[in-house]
């Protein structure tokens, strides 16, 4: 009898529990370059959605729902990214997905995530197009676009080097072309002059032939959107043939970051760029956050660490407004949302979802960015260009 | 007039040294591929893959700890081997049949592709870079250029010098080239013909191991770096004269000359359709390219 009695309270408290775990874990999608030449910026993406979960579940996770991450390699190949999003769709049944670097795979799977009814934010891709001309309804972006970078550059260039001549370096697709269109127009806009545009192909190797043409133009500022291994090996060459010497080199807020500086070392003293995130920003939000990112990854965190990180609370706090996970309402809940972020307060603006931002003018010195210059969030921001929605 | 000197100092020459440098290298590529065509009729579709695995045996043997100048010397000693090996086990195979051609380029291919997914699958597909043994930079007439590229154009200029003088003026390239006009009647006065063969495709293996080491600390090193490069050694060799040696070394520095310096004033990606155009233009106008066979240089 005791036993009955025993039997029955345990599996009438187990009731509720089941109809808990009925509703499961929210599932996020993480497609991101885990290998390759992007596979720097894929790792600090981890390291900043990874400890975004910890603390989330830690309080709760969202709605009482625990967030789990399932991660796939892109290998910063759109084709690939398809491929493991449509499986992370499809198969997995993920509700929400994101980490996509490369812009024509945020563009890729941005298709995908429509012809599966899901939504999808990036935290890296910076190409203009995303919330601009290709804007989706279904695709958000968190981090700073090309446009918003080059606004606070061409500010701290029109200062520092008023109606100088700018020659462009970039790599040879969507991300390193419509990043060099975007400064040059921001640049000319304010005064200086091109005097050559070039663009070598994605992992070049020797980039010496295409200083040839730098030295016959004479610049006083080069202008670079390369990442990763592009920029170890672009900045060390003109090192090593004395290109930089008497030239301001500037570039793509991606073009430096914690994770090539070590690699890139004393070439890379006096690069300046715009970014959205720098680890040394001075307010309190921040310094609790690099100090949690330092203990968790034994480095520190760069904009998209921070950009990654603040990805899942930007998706918690939609949720949490929506009441649901269902795609309608989370778009609607995500359109006009304010969330906190290391960098101080975001606003996602409802007519290209793109995220609207402070930005920062910030050089290298010894292994570190200083920052050089600020731009408030409605100047960097830039005219709302999408007429999907 | 001083704009002009200005140009030719600080724009022209730094690309004609930089065109210089890496020409080197394509010519030691091109002289492994025109000895082996010249002498042994054999059209090595592998020739890249050597030069891939030359790259990755250095960084496997900088890897155990010795320094860059063990593993240049050690390299071409290793592939050299390897080479005679190849020779020996697989190309005298098919040598004697009347398709020869046919089949030492099916072979060598196939093996190509084998080497290649080989190395992928021992060393992973990530690029692997190589610290050059001399960093920093020469300052010669106001211009910058890094001391490694000038050590690559030293030591390929005295290898190919050192070559030419073996082939033309002694006693080993003689018997060499007297295999290479006639095989029985060399053979019939005494001259190894066998060992000959395998040890001159040793040879132009070794060549093209060495150019893999030289250049692995510029171009970086990765599983299709030889797939890349032989076609820059074909066309070169192509243009040259298939089995010349003068050719290789005219066509190989002249043509990189012209990818520098058209480099000046058109995107630098054009530079090898540049290059494949000019050999398609030198096959339909001379198609035995600008010089002779090796057995009659």
């Amino acid at each position: 009898m005791k036993t009955f009695i025993r039997t029955a309270i345990v599996a009438a408290s187990a009731a509720p529990l089941l109809a808990l775990a009925q509703a499961g874990p929210i599932r996020i999608g993480v497609v991101t370059p885990l290998s390759g030449t992007y596979a720097g910026i894929g790792q600090q993406v981890k390291w900043g959605l990874d400890l975004a979960v910890t603390q989330i579940n830690a309080a709760g996770g969202i709605a009482g729902r625990k967030l789990e991450l399932l991660y796939e390699d892109e290998e910063a190949n759109p084709a690939v990214a398809t491929q493991k999003a449509e499986k992370l769709f499809q198969v997995n049944k993920v509700d929400f997905l994101t980490g996509t670097v490369n812009s024509g795979s945020t563009l890729a799977v941005g298709q995908v995530a429509e012809r599966n009814a899901k939504l999808i934010a990036t935290t890296v891709s910076f190409s203009d197009a995303i919330t601009a001309e290709k804007c989706s309804p279904n695709v958000f972006r968190v981090n700073a676009r090309a446009g918003m970078q080059s606004a606070a550059l061409a500010e701290w260039l029109a200062k520092e080097k008023p109606q100088a001549n700018v020659f462009y370096l970039g790599p040879d697709y969507e991300m390193g072309r419509s990043t060099v269109a975007a400064f040059k127009s921001a640049a000319e806009a304010k005064g200086s002059k091109t005097v050559g545009e070039v663009y070598a192909p994605l992992d070049n190797k020797d980039y010496s032939p295409f200083f040839g043409q730098v030295r016959s133009a004479k610049p006083a500022v080069i202008y670079t959107s390369v990442a990763g291994n592009d920029t170890v090996r672009l900045f060390n060459q003109m090192a090593e043939f004395g290109l930089a010497r008497n030239v301001q080199v500037v570039g793509a807020s991606g073009t430096v970051t914690s994770q090539n500086l070590a690699a890139i070392g004393k070439a890379a003293d006096g690069f300046v760029t715009g970014v959205g995130y720098a680890a040394n920003i001075d307010s309190a939000e921040n310094k609790k956050f690099v100090a949690e990112f330092v203990a968790a990854n034994k480095a520190k965190p760069d904009l998209y660490g921070a950009d990654s990180y603040g990805v899942l609370f930007f998706y918690k706090a939609a949720v949490e407004k929506a009441r649901s996970t269902e795609t309608d309402k989370v778009r609607e809940a995500m359109r006009g949302l304010q969330w906190s972020t290391p960098q101080g307060v975001k606003t996602l603006r409802a007519g290209d979802h793109q995220a609207m931002q402070d930005m920062y003018a910030v050089r290298v010195k010894g292994g570190e960015f200083e920052i050089v210059g600020k731009v408030a969030a409605a100047q960097a921001i830039g005219p709302d260009t999408c007429t999907k929605f | 007039m001083g704009e002009m000197l200005e140009w030719l100092q600080f724009v022209l020459a730094p690309q004609v040294i930089n065109g210089a440098s890496i020409g080197v290298a394509v010519v030691l590529m091109a002289l492994g591929l025109t000895i082996i065509f010249g002498l042994l009729d054999v059209i090595n579709m592998a020739h890249g893959e050597f030069y891939a695995i030359g790259a990755y045996a250095a960084v496997a043997l900088l890897g155990v700890g010795l320094p860059f100048w063990w593993a240049l010397g050690l390299t071409p000693l290793l592939m050299a081997v390897v080479g005679y090996a190849t020779e020996r086990t697989l190309i005298q195979r098919v040598f004697h049949s009347k398709e020869r051609h046919t089949l030492t380029l099916l072979l060598t291919f196939g093996l190509a592709i084998i080497m290649e997914d080989a190395l992928k699958i021992v060393f992973g597909a990530n690029p692997l870079r190589l610290e050059a043994p001399i960093s920093g930079a020469s300052e010669v007439f106001g211009l910058f250029f890094p001391n490694y590229r000038l050590f690559v154009m030293a030591l390929g200029s005295g290898v190919i010098a050192a070559v030419w003088l073996v082939v033309f003026r002694t006693r080993l390239g003689a018997m060499v080239r007297a295999a290479a006009y006639d095989r029985h009647m060399a053979a019939s006065l005494g001259v190894p013909v066998a060992v000959v063969y395998a040890g001159t495709f040793a040879f132009g293996v070794a060549l093209a191991g060495l150019a893999g080491v030289l250049l692995a600390p510029i171009y970086s090193v990765f599983p299709t770096m030889g797939r890349d490069f032989v076609l820059i050694a074909f066309s070169v060799v192509i243009i040259g004269g298939l089995g010349s040696i003068k050719g290789a070394v005219i066509a190989g520095l002249l043509l990189t000359q012209v990818q520098s310096i058209s480099s000046l004033y058109i995107s630098p990606v054009w530079s090898d359709p540049l290059l494949f155009a000019i050999m398609v233009l030198v096959l339909m106008w001379r198609p035995q390219g600008l010089f002779g066979r090796l057995g009659h240089a």
